[in-house]
């Protein structure tokens, strides 16, 4: 947590995500795999109507929501212990829940008083019952740290050690964090359609377009990892790089429209030794296809009378911050007057970060703030020289959208006025969808 | 009867208290019988009655805490702040709570703002070493944003765990600030069921808020214990010439105040209104209407006849009384005849579950099956008057299949397998979409005021109609998709069969 110079504590209000435990979404994330809550009665319920819920509506789908198995703590556990009561719920899970995987998620009682959580899981493995743990105690790190947590957990203690063959143009994609990004349904579905366009055969891991388990356990065969965030993965890849002499690819930006998705496409392209004509005819045909639309939208971007607003205000997890800005900077010329990073990357990343928004174009250096409290986020984005004229950013950032006179657009964790099923703002088809909901904006608070 | 207890900063759980249980199944007969509040002459706290058998297997899905409901109603206190002393997982629902925050604002006309909470943000170290400077700073920090009248701090589990000394440090900052500064120990261990969370925060306020030795007294003046729902007292106390003091959420921290200030009390649900009605009691002289709750005609007959015993306005209410049941009458009997051979099943929070069946039940809608999240033997006022299951089997017959359970998705797809309800009533997330899957819609009443008087009998009536139309939804959903359940469990017919033989879960394991 960097504390802001505003504040004497270190608290968060309107927080923009959740705790390790959170994290449990991304077991949800995986087809049939079903977490197992070694926690308090609402550690479970709170993330979910959070992150889930209040998140888009994403829904708990196959074994979220209220569904995963829960030891629901209570003073008995907390004084003698919660091991017996896990191991009879593991079993009981395994009897009531279809899964082709369970991953017990500790919460902060079971840490603190310090069950043997390994050593119950231990029983269940040696019998070869589908189950890991993870220890995801809530004051060890938010949900982006719980998600490499039980990515590794699945890794180590299910998939196990493999020498085998690699399989040439496979590659695992670790990207956004699902659920917590309201679009990952949609954004990893295009993100697995233009890898696949370009040849590569892709593990993307979580979501509907994820095999599930039987997907997870080719991971170790891939050719390389691809990691398509600011940060987040990069722990994951270099562990994968270790474990399984995978190498991996670090690609900081998301790309959204062609220019940035052309980018990303021949690099990965390049590093996967893929046929270049290959890779560029689908990148020709894809922007053929965006170009169309951009010739209908020309009409509207360059001659609607009331005008269309430049200055913008994001405020998001450093990602989808870059992504967005990249896209409106630099196929658009749109002005970004602040831009605020919400998700505490760890301090060792933070400094890439900063860097990448400083090239954000070749006339365009953004400062980017890291700060997690929502009230100091209110107050820089008030402080800005220049009102911004359409914030990207959370439904907490609505009062002061409406004090700005300036448009809202929902898109990060909690974005409870936006209902998402499988729009993407990612790749090429994303980009259209992110420039319908932002315009749709703008000129609806005309009337 | 048992003294409530002001001078702890803690509150009582439910079960030291009331000897809630969550897990039971059987009939309502039954229920009311072993629960032996009004029936037998057991009806004390503490009593014989109060030793409810629980039916907890080994198997149990995830429920809600106390801390939930403390956010949701000291976290919704206008003019206040709410400080989570907790890590940050504890506040990411605050999300939550500021959406019905936001739409409740809008449904009362007040002006839509988010909701003032904190965390403290606690992490590894603080573990160790302990949290209480975090707290400090924090209360500093809300105190110089938003100079607030009252700043609640609620407890987590790792602050219980790790034994942080809070009350010191409320102490040391309502000394400090001049303002109440109000401790609510409410860690998600420490209950098995959520309801504690309302009590805690009841108990902060009548210890710390509310006005002790009133000067003036507002004879006009009802508290009305609830939640987010819209305006549905107000226009209705119009007619007695009363008026409305909706606490705890949404209000202000003088309305909090001025509820010694009241003529009486009464709330939507027993359930929620319980503790903090009792308190107004006995520690501040406000009676609490002592009625079976305002759901059905006979039942918001007698509700109203005792408000207006307490406020001496029995004329205005017989007028208004009787001028309901005429206007209602024709569109109830309408509603009747379209809702003809509807079966519907109920699941909600205890208390509310028996005034929604009433409701259905004088719609002439088959009710044979209900689950509520828990079941308290007794309430805290101890007077038969408020046994609302008693009340329900005594005037409108058994519910044949009563199940207590905290919110099991499991134990709710064995009950919608064997009732094949038209339609379910609920309230908390979680079941709606068991029922989906399976081809039932749900009615989920967000506004809980919805099935209140004689109004909520038309209100329910409709929303059945328009809900049981979804049914194509969930037909076809059910179709397509279905249960994250096993053979094994689905095939099952008793949903409390794992609390009667746990051991079966170990069955064909070496």
């Amino acid at each position: 947590m960097t504390k802001q110079p505003s504040m004497k504590s270190e608290s968060i209000s309107r927080p923009r995500y959740g705790c390790a435990i959170g994290a449990l979404h991304s077991a949800v994330a995986i087809p049939k795999v079903v977490p197992i809550l070694d926690c308090g009665p609402g550690c479970g319920d709170k993330q979910f109507v959070s992150l889930a819920f209040y998140n888009g509506y994403q829904g708990g789908g196959y074994g979220g929501g209220a569904t995963p198995p829960s030891i629901n703590t209570t003073e008995k556990e907390v004084v003698f212990g919660g091991n017996d009561r896990l191991r009879e719920l593991i079993q009981g899970s395994l009897k009531v829940i279809e899964a082709d995987l369970f991953v017990v998620t500790t919460g902060c009682v079971s840490d603190i008083v310090g069950d043997d959580v390994q050593s119950v899981v231990g029983e269940f493995q040696r019998r070869n019952d589908p189950v890991v743990y993870a220890e995801t105690g809530g004051f060890r790190g938010n949900n982006f740290i719980g998600h490499e947590l039980i990515v590794r957990s699945i890794v180590d203690q299910f998939l196990g050690d493999y020498d085998g063959e690699k399989e040439k143009g496979l590659v695992n994609v670790w990207t956004e964090l699902p659920f917590h990004n309201t679009f990952w349904r949609g954004d990893l579905g295009e993100i697995k359609r233009i890898l696949e366009g370009i040849g590569l055969k892709v593990n993307i891991l979580f979501g509907h377009g994820s095999a599930g388990i039987s997907e997870w356990r080719t991971i170790p065969k891939a050719q390389f990892n691809i990691v398509l965030h600011t940060w987040l993965g990069i722990r994951t890849a270099e562990h994968l790089q270790k474990k399984y002499g995978q190498p991996f690819i670090h690609v900081p930006v998301i790309p959204i429209g062609p220019i940035q998705t052309e980018r990303f496409l021949t690099e990965v392209g390049e590093f996967a030794g893929l046929d270049k004509s290959k890779v560029r005819s689908f990148i020709d045909k894809e922007n053929e296809a965006y170009y169309k639309y951009m010739e209908d939208f020309t009409d509207f971007f360059s001659e609607y009378w009331w005008g269309i607003p430049s200055r913008f205000a994001i405020v998001t997890d450093s990602a989808y911050a870059l992504a967005i800005t990249k896209y409106l900077v630099n196929q658009f010329g749109l002005i970004p007057v602040t831009a605020i990073a919400t998700e505490n990357p760890p301090d060792e990343y933070c400094e890439r970060i900063r860097e990448e928004f400083r090239s954000v174009d070749c006339d365009v250096s953004v400062d980017v703030q890291f700060i997690e409290d929502g009230h100091v986020v209110d107050q820089t984005i008030r402080s800005a020289p220049q009102p911004p004229a359409i914030i990207f950013g959370t439904t907490w950032d609505r009062d002061v959208a409406k004090d700005l006179g300036a448009g809202i657009v929902e898109v990060s964790f909690p974005a409870s006025y936006e209902v998402v099923l499988s729009r993407s703002y990612v790749g090429y088809r994303g980009a259209l969808s992110l420039l319908e909901k932002i315009f749709t904006v703008t000129i609806s608070k005309s009337a | 009867m048992v003294k409530i207890n002001l001078e702890a900063t803690a509150v009582e759980s439910r079960e030291q208290r009331l000897g809630t249980v969550v897990y039971w199944g059987g009939d309502a007969k039954e229920l009311v019988e072993q629960s032996g509040y009004s029936k037998c002459g057991k009806g004390k706290r503490g009593g014989e009655g109060c030793r409810l058998c629980e039916a907890k297997g080994p198997f149990t899905q995830g429920s809600v805490c106390s801390e939930q409901m403390v956010e949701c109603q000291a976290g919704n206190v206008r003019e206040a702040v709410l400080i989570q002393h907790s890590p940050i997982g504890c506040g990411v629902s605050q999300s939550f709570y500021n959406n019905i925050y936001r739409v409740g604002l809008a449904s009362r006309n007040l002006p839509v703002e988010n909701l003032k909470m904190s965390c403290t943000n606690l992490t590894e170290g603080d573990m160790v070493f302990g949290g209480l400077e975090k707290l400090r700073l924090t209360i500093e920090d809300v105190y110089e944003r938003h100079k607030p009248k009252a700043i609640f701090i609620g407890t987590s589990c790792a602050t219980g765990i790790i034994g942080d000394d809070v009350d010191s440090v409320t102490a040391e900052y309502t000394e400090k600030l001049g303002i109440p500064v109000i401790p609510l120990h409410c860690e998600g261990f420490r209950s098995k069921h959520w309801s504690t969370g309302f009590d805690a925060t009841q108990h902060g306020i009548l210890r710390q808020i509310v006005t002790k030795d009133p000067v003036k007294k507002q004879e006009d003046l009802v508290n009305v214990i609830n939640l987010w729902g819209s305006d549905v007292f107000g226009p209705m106390f119009k007619n007695l010439n009363l008026r409305v003091n909706y606490v705890v959420d949404m209000a202000t921290v003088d309305e909090l105040a001025q509820m010694s200030e009241a003529a009486a009390t009464v709330s939507f649900c027993n359930t929620l209104g319980s503790y903090l009605a009792e308190g107004l009691e006995q520690a501040f002289g406000v009676p609490q209407v002592r009625a079976p709750q305002p759901y059905g005609i006979s039942g918001t007959d007698a509700w109203l006849r005792d408000l207006a015993r307490l406020t001496h306005r029995e004329e205005l209410a017989e007028k208004f009384i009787a001028s309901e049941h005429e206007r209602i009458a024709p569109e109830v009997e309408e509603l009747k005849r379209k809702l003809s051979g509807l079966q519907g099943f109920v699941s909600t929070g205890s208390a509310y579950a028996h005034g929604l069946i009433t409701v259905l039940r004088e719609l002439g809608i088959t009710v044979n099956g209900s689950l509520v999240f828990h079941h308290d033997p007794i309430y805290d006022s101890e007077d038969p008057s408020q046994d609302s299951l008693a009340y329900l089997v005594e005037n409108y017959g058994n519910v044949e299949d009563f199940t207590v359970s905290i919110r099991q998705p499991f134990q709710f797809y064995t009950l919608l397998q064997k009732h094949r309800p038209d339609f379910i009533l609920i309230r908390h997330n979680g079941l709606a979409p068991v029922a989906a899957r399976l081809g039932i819609p749900a009615a989920p009443l967000g506004d809980e005021h919805i099935a209140i008087g004689y109004q909520g009998l038309i209100n329910m009536g409709n929303v059945i109609l328009e809900i049981v139309k979804r049914k194509k939804f969930c037909v076809d959903l059910s179709k397509h998709v279905g249960t994250p359940y096993t053979k094994w469990w689905t095939d099952q017919k008793d949903p409390n069969i794992l609390a009667k033989n746990p051991d079966i879960i170990w069955e064909g394991v070496k």
